[in-house]
């Protein structure tokens, strides 16, 4: 959807609903921790664009004996703002979809895969602890990342690495002789998590396919997508554009009223 | 009944000849909480292993391991699973998921259990561990004692009837042992499960085991309820498993001259009975050895630390002085902030605040290569200290680093003397702990460093290595090195020790000499001074002590 409705108001709208999301989520850390890089990152592709991109009638000014186009310029704010409606989707994403509820969604699938990816997320962190120790160890031979020529240091951090993998094997072996013992891999696995699907589920799986449909058939009806080339269309909006801006924003917005609705009832209705 | 019977087992690891367990026979009784010790590489942990079939170590097996009437080989594999619990040494290895509610499901999921079935297991379980405030712990964040707890728990959860247990309290602080101890004996006691455990730490084991087992060279070497062990050992006069005997039990048989195996004292309780009961021990102050030529050589001065900008301190405006020539214990909780400490002091780490001093010089303004190799640190991992697939390299790398040109001989006299010169050619994944940790010990000392600074040195080591280790230390000691060492282990503080520190959230809660130290602790004392408090006798810390300044008729036989 994100993708696809390439008007300003319709990504300007949903850029806003996303972060009212995430604000209510109370993922603020998270979205100020990000905020600059986001900043810098739609900067640079409204700056580049025009600069490799010169299609469209509506030249502005030349930049180096290229002409800088109205219509570029504008193809890149909106690529910007679709990329960027998406990066602050994924952090509310990141925080509604753990790890666990990824386990389950994959495991009727692929249920090997998904322990695998599993045990890998969790050997992340194991990974960076255990490269910690082991510097300051080595740090007391001598051994360090952080000094020195950087011929010296790059052969130092190989060996680091080196001294991280044979130990992490040798302690792999273990977790594995834990995961037998336990009887991993001898049936169909089974799960201790139960999502049931309610009568609220299936309301709102229907709501956001009606909302979804709504939005397709005004998109091929030629809404809610800006015409660039070869001619900058008006961004104004008649009445049937309207309807269409309506189902986006409520498409968009559904987490957001949902969301909205359970913390209006605990603040209120309590 | 037997729910388990050994019959003539023998085993041999692939392309060795020697045998690690030679023609082993016993049986194992419904309900008994069995205990299984002896020194490093006596087979004890094969031996579990080889009952817990479906994890057992390739190599030749002759003989037969018979389960409720079955042979071990013919169980289907979930009832196996299921039937026979085991867990293992380190607490961090064996957990699998990332959260304890998932790590507590596992087993039930992967043997096929209904979902609720599963959750009712669990909520069953986490009521009688008390563990509802973990359960949306990450697995990582927890203690080491927290973390045994959940995998005991983890493996309650698929009904053992008999537990196995592979030295599983090994790299707990003592309170988290002894805490781990009690919810197992509460398991045999309450449910019936059968419990085999291998461990060292027989101390806190005496008063909940039925049985005890001690094996050497693959072969039983004593087989009995504790006090029969304790007695036979002491009998025979063996010096391998006398330091098995924890110190009451020893205590007493040593002033004991016609001991009964039934008057042996077990516990504290027991032990101020027989005490009372005892007359005519004449006190006699043994006298401190006096302190000569002595010099400040290393110093914090108000240290502060935290790992993260926004978190707690871990220590907290610490202020303590080494002097030359003594062996420094800090003891503490877990988490006080001991590790730390001794990083800190090691300059691996810098603290935000406060100075660290080297002969009353700031370590900041001395080179730090020179540094690390006056003032050395020896790691409670001493694996990720080797980088070289041989010691021989390793050590002659240490060599390289003392720019010594006499290095390669002083490097053959410390192995000689560490005992680990045949080493050379190994790699070191291939050693035991004790001998790693004499071989990273060989990389320190050929720079003959002022201070040594040694995390938990006895972590998981058997009583008699300890023993050694605690000989070498005072040989050290001897030649000239000050050593600071962080542990749990009290008993170990209190022997070999002249001066004990016990930190307290980031600071130094008191410092004395092991004597007037531990005298002055209720809880955090040696067993051997909670049995003699109170009574009329002088106070002491430790077995030897009391030998030597009890004047009593029994010191022939010391």
């Amino acid at each position: 959807m994100l993708m696809s409705f390439l008007h300003p108001f319709y990504l300007i709208a949903a850029v806003l609903l996303l972060i009212s999301l995430t604000l209510l989520q109370g993922l603020v850390e998270q979205l100020r921790n990000r905020a600059k890089s986001f900043f810098f990152l739609t900067l640079f592709i409204v700056a580049v664009n025009p600069l490799v991109n010169h299609r469209g009638t509506h030249i502005l000014f030349y930049f180096r004996e290229n002409p800088v186009t109205l219509e570029a310029l504008m193809n890149g704010f909106l690529m910007a703002l679709s990329l960027l409606a998406i990066l602050i989707l994924f952090i509310s994403y990141n925080f509604v979809l753990t790890p666990g509820r990824f386990l389950y969604l994959f495991s009727k699938i692929l249920p090997q895969t998904a322990l695998l990816a599993m045990l890998t997320l969790r050997f992340v962190p194991l990974l960076i602890r255990r490269l910690d120790e082991i510097k300051i160890v080595q740090k007391s031979k001598g051994m360090t990342i952080t000094e020195g020529r950087v011929k010296d240091r790059a052969k130092n951090g190989v060996s680091l690495v080196q001294i991280l993998l044979t130990w992490s094997l040798e302690e792999a072996l273990q977790t594995a002789d834990s995961m037998k013992s336990r009887g991993y891999g001898v049936t169909k696995r089974s799960s201790y998590e139960r999502y049931t699907f309610t009568k609220n589920d299936i309301i709102s799986i229907v709501l956001l396919l009606v909302l979804f449909a709504g939005c397709l058939i005004g998109l091929f009806n030629g809404y809610g997508n800006l015409t660039l080339y070869p001619d900058l269309e008006s961004t104004s909006m008649g009445g049937a554009e309207w309807s269409v801006f309506v189902l986006f924003l409520l498409y968009i917005g559904f987490p957001l009223l949902v969301e909205g609705r359970e913390q209006f009832r605990w603040r209120y209705l309590n | 009944m037997e729910i388990l019977k050994l019959k003539n087992l023998s085993f041999s690891y692939p392309e060795r000849d020697d045998e690690v367990l030679q023609q082993i026979s016993f049986d194992v009784k419904k309900g008994e909480f069995l205990v299984l010790g002896g020194p490093s590489g006596c087979g004890k942990s094969t031996l579990i292993k080889l009952v817990k079939h479906d994890i057992a170590p390739a190599g030749r097996r002759k003989g037969g391991i018979i389960f409720n009437g079955k042979r071990i080989e013919d169980l289907p594999a979930e009832e196996l699973a299921g039937e026979i619990g085991m867990v293992f040494q380190d607490p961090d290895n064996q957990i699998v998921m990332e959260e304890v509610l998932q790590e507590l499901a596992f087993g039930l999921e992967n043997l096929g259990y209904s979902t609720d079935y599963i959750r009712k297991r669990v909520a069953e379980m986490v009521q009688f561990f008390g563990l509802e405030n973990l359960l949306a712990r990450k697995t990582h964040e927890l203690s080491g004692g927290q973390k045994q707890l959940v995998n005991l728990a983890s493996v309650l959860l698929l009904n053992p009837k008999l537990l196995l247990l592979d030295e599983p309290t090994s790299q707990l602080d003592p309170v988290a042992a002894k805490e781990f101890i009690t919810m197992v004996k509460r398991i045999n006691e309450e449910f019936g499960v059968t419990i085999l455990m291998v461990e060292h730490r027989l101390e806190e084991l005496t008063a909940v085991a039925d049985r005890m087992m001690l094996l050497n060279g693959g072969q039983i070497a004593y087989d009995g309820s504790p006090r029969e062990v304790f007695f036979n050992v002491w009998d025979r006069r063996d010096e391998i498993f006398s330091a098995y005997v924890p110190s009451i039990p020893s205590l007493s048989l040593h002033l004991n001259e016609n001991p009964e195996v039934k008057e042996i004292p077990l516990s504290v309780k027991e032990g101020r009975m027989w005490l009372s009961g005892i007359n005519g021990f004449s006190a006699e102050q043994q006298p401190l050895p006096e302190a000569v030529n002595v010099r400040k050589v290393l110093s914090c001065d108000s240290v502060c630390f935290r790992y993260e900008r926004k978190g707690e301190n871990v220590l907290s405006d610490l202020n303590i002085d080494i002097y030359s020539n003594e062996i420094f214990a800090i003891v503490g909780g877990n988490g006080s902030g001991k590790s730390t400490m001794l990083k800190t002091m090691a300059g691996l780490i810098n603290p935000q605040r406060g100075t660290i001093r080297f002969k009353n010089q700031k370590l900041k303004k001395i080179p730090k290569q020179e540094f690390h190799l006056s003032v050395a640190y020896l790691p409670q991992n001493p694996k990720l200290f080797f980088l070289h697939d041989t010691l021989e390299e390793e050590w002659s790398r240490a060599i390289e680093r003392t720019n010594d040109e006499n290095g390669n001989e002083k490097m053959n006299r410390i192995t000689e003397m560490l005992g680990i010169s045949h080493l050379a050619e190994h790699h070191p994944y291939d050693l035991s702990g004790g001998e790693l940790q004499k071989a990273a010990l060989a990389c320190l000392l050929v720079s003959d460093p002022e201070v040594l600074l040694i995390d938990e040195p006895t972590k998981g080591m058997d009583p008699l290595s300890k023993q050694k280790f605690g000989e070498l230390l005072t040989d050290l000691h001897f030649d000239g090195h000050t050593i600071v060492m962080v542990t749990h282990d009290i008993e170990f503080a209190a022997e070999y020790a002249t001066r004990c520190m016990m930190l307290f959230n980031g600071q130094v809660a008191s410092v004395s000499d092991p004597r007037s130290f531990f005298a002055g602790n209720t809880f955090y004392t040696t067993s051997i001074n909670r049995l003699v408090r109170g009574s009329n006798l002088q106070e002491v810390i430790t077995v030897k002590e009391a030998l030597a300044s009890w004047r009593v008729q029994a010191s022939i036989q010391v």
